[in-house]
């Protein structure tokens, strides 16, 4: 029996109190997604693309409200578990995802949601930006109680699962990281030279009338 | 001139110049602030160059081109810049500065792009407001922390964060294109007039570096519409200010008591600057785009015009208010207007308004609206009633000079039944 692999959205979130604080301890967190990076690869799933994001301080949201373009920085919702990357896992299905998430990193050091791609939306690796070029991540962001058109490329919120690890237990529970008015419906990565490209692009998004846009640059390599 | 004064003019300049050919907003700084330094030792021993904007400029990008020699990376900026040093030597003249006859500096006016760039929407208002005092203005660190009530470490650290952000979430050192500039001006137009006010309606404290608020936000607000010379509402804010700032010295007493703009002493309003406020008004309006500047400094201009109180024109006032309401939706505007009816039409006009405002709610808790009522009342003859508003009101307001106004106005209630 062939099972088509399935596509899943992983979100790394990050809890400031377990955050890895020392070289050291930044040091084995990096280590350990080598590790889980090759376990994944083993089991004949892979990381289509992903990133770490830079922290909520460079975040921006976008929306448009009775016609005006309204820009504000911070991210879409304060939560104490804040997004620092993201991640398109290829695998068998969610069970499976679900046990791979659990040897993540980002499990002991926050959480890590794994959310369905919904159907027919299809995923492949993504070339790097090209020159001059910087990639950001955009996570489209719905009110489910006033808007539930979601027309999001992720399964709704309830379809999530969000993987801890704490004092060695792994903790799976239904639902989103966090628990907030808005809940994340979709994402996109867009390659723009600058942000005020990223603001033009995002107000032409359909969802930008009846969400919240958060666009967070990924982390560079060789950035602090 | 004066070191000083060069440091005035020239800070922003140097600083915006220095961003644009390095990128790099903490090495711009460290070396405008180098060459005035240099200048602070060298321009009392050795007298005040021709052309100091020039020299603080070359002096400044020799300090950015060393540090990037010892830096080691950067090999393409040390040559642009040392490509750029060496054209403006030749050519005694600079492209961006050329053009512009208003402008007496050597210095390339690059100050647009920076502070567009510091009052972008994606940070966040009070990053904007601390980063285009920094890097325009040249105050310090110390003196922005003091003038906002915020502990230094508190304003460095809101420094750098709009710095970082600036960096990593690539907010470009630019003007808006043509398209994208009528929705930004407005943003940066906002944070100039809350520097303003800022330094004018003192929320508390020191006296001297809220003057100099005042002082730098008109400065940048004129520096802003000759750099935009199609934006009326750039002018309109300009009046404003210097409407405003004329009426500075009759404003408080020797005691530093607030004195209302009918008890003022009108001979001490600065007819200088009122004059140049109706000159930047008028070419505004002649525009023929009006904006909630523009009608503000009209009511400001209506008071200004007036050599008595009692000449006031209330009912041109009250009709300004009523447009600038219908624009703005404020209910402050709202407030006011019901002000200026209550002097055109009597004070009961005032109070009809005042409930419609009071059964908003959207003003609850701000001291203004009690006084306002209390000071109808007040006028109506209603004594006990406006006592208990006047209570009200110094329940809810901060500082002293408005505290010590109201207490006088509720004591003279009891002197006179």
């Amino acid at each position: 029996m062939f099972d088509e692999a399935m596509h899943y959205l992983q979100i790394l979130t990050v809890d400031p109190d377990l955050a890895p604080a020392t070289p050291e301890e930044q040091r084995e967190a990096m280590d350990a997604l080598g590790v889980w990076l090759d376990g994944l690869d083993a089991a004949g799933a892979s990381l289509l693309h992903g990133s770490r994001t830079r922290p909520p301080e460079d975040a921006t949201t976008i929306r448009i409200r009775d016609g005006q373009l309204i820009v504000t920085d911070g991210p879409y919702a304060e939560t104490k578990e804040q997004v620092g990357g993201y991640g398109v896992v290829e695998c068998r299905s969610l069970d499976t995802a679900v046990r791979w998430e659990s040897r993540h990193p980002h499990a002991r050091m926050g959480s890590v949601e794994v959310r369905p791609l919904s159907g027919g939306t299809r995923a492949g690796r993504l070339p790097e930006p090209g020159p001059g070029k910087a990639r950001y991540l955009l996570l489209v962001c719905t009110d489910p109680a006033v808007d539930s058109r979601v027309t999001g490329n992720l399964e709704p919120p309830a379809s999530a699962r969000t993987v801890r690890v704490r004092q060695e237990r792994v903790i799976v529970s239904d639902g989103p990281f966090a628990d907030t008015k808005e809940q994340i419906a979709g994402f996109d990565l867009l390659d723009c030279a600058d942000l005020d490209e990223v603001i033009e692009i995002a107000a032409r998004h359909p969802m930008a009338r009846a969400g919240i846009l958060e666009v967070r640059p990924l982390w560079r390599h060789g950035e602090d | 001139m004066v070191a000083a004064d060069a440091f005035r003019q020239e800070w922003g300049r140097v600083n915006a110049a220095l961003i644009r050919q390095t990128g790099d907003w903490d090495l711009a700084e460290e070396c405008a602030q180098e060459a005035f330094a240099q200048a602070l030792r060298r321009w009392p021993r050795d007298g005040v160059p021709d052309r100091p904007g020039a020299w603080l400029m070359t002096v400044a990008r020799n300090a950015a081109i060393d540090r990037l020699r010892r830096g080691r990376t950067h090999r393409a900026k040390v040559e642009e810049l040392a490509v750029m040093a060496s054209r403006e030597m030749a050519n005694g003249e600079t492209e961006a500065g050329a053009g512009k006859d208003a402008d007496d500096s050597d210095v390339p006016d690059e100050r647009l792009r920076l502070i567009f760039t510091c009052c972008h929407p994606a940070l966040a208002m009070e990053a904007r407001v601390a980063l285009t005092l920094r890097t325009l203005t040249g105050l310090t660190t110390a003196e922005i922390a003091r003038a906002f009530l915020v502990p230094e470490a508190t304003m460095a650290k809101r420094l750098v964060r709009a710095k970082h952000k600036i960096a990593n979430a690539r907010i470009p050192y630019r003007v808006p294109s043509a398209s994208a500039l009528p929705e930004r001006t407005p943003g940066v137009l906002a944070v100039l007039y809350l520097v303003f006010n800022e330094g004018y309606s003192a929320s508390a404290g020191d006296d001297l570096i809220r003057r100099d608020l005042c002082d730098r936000a008109v400065d940048l607000t004129r520096a802003v519409t000759e750099l935009l010379p199609g934006e009326p509402e750039a002018r309109g804010l300009l009046a404003l200010m210097l409407f405003t700032r004329a009426r500075q010295a009759a404003r408080v007493n020797e005691r530093g008591d607030l004195i209302t703009l009918a008890d003022q002493d009108r001979t001490r309003w600065d007819q200088a600057q009122i004059q140049q406020a109706n000159g930047q008004l008028g070419d505004a309006l002649a525009v023929g785009r009006p904006g909630q500047y523009q009608i503000q400094a009209a009511i400001a201009g209506c008071h200004a015009a007036a050599t008595a109180a009692g000449d006031t024109d209330w009912p041109k006032i009250a009709r300004l208010y009523r447009h600038l309401a219908d624009l703005t939706g404020s209910p402050v505007v709202e407030l006011n207007r019901a002000v200026a009816v209550a002097m055109a039409d009597g004070p009961a006009a005032g109070l009809a308004l005042l409930r419609h405002l009071e059964a908003g709610g959207a003003l609850t808790g701000y001291y203004l609206l009690p006084a306002t009522r209390a000071d109808f009342l007040r006028r109506l003859g209603r004594n006990s009633e406006a006592a208990t508003a006047y209570e009200e009101a110094l329940a809810l307001v901060g500082t002293s000079p408005e505290r010590r106004f109201l207490r006088e106005r509720l004591d003279s209630l009891s002197r006179r039944p």
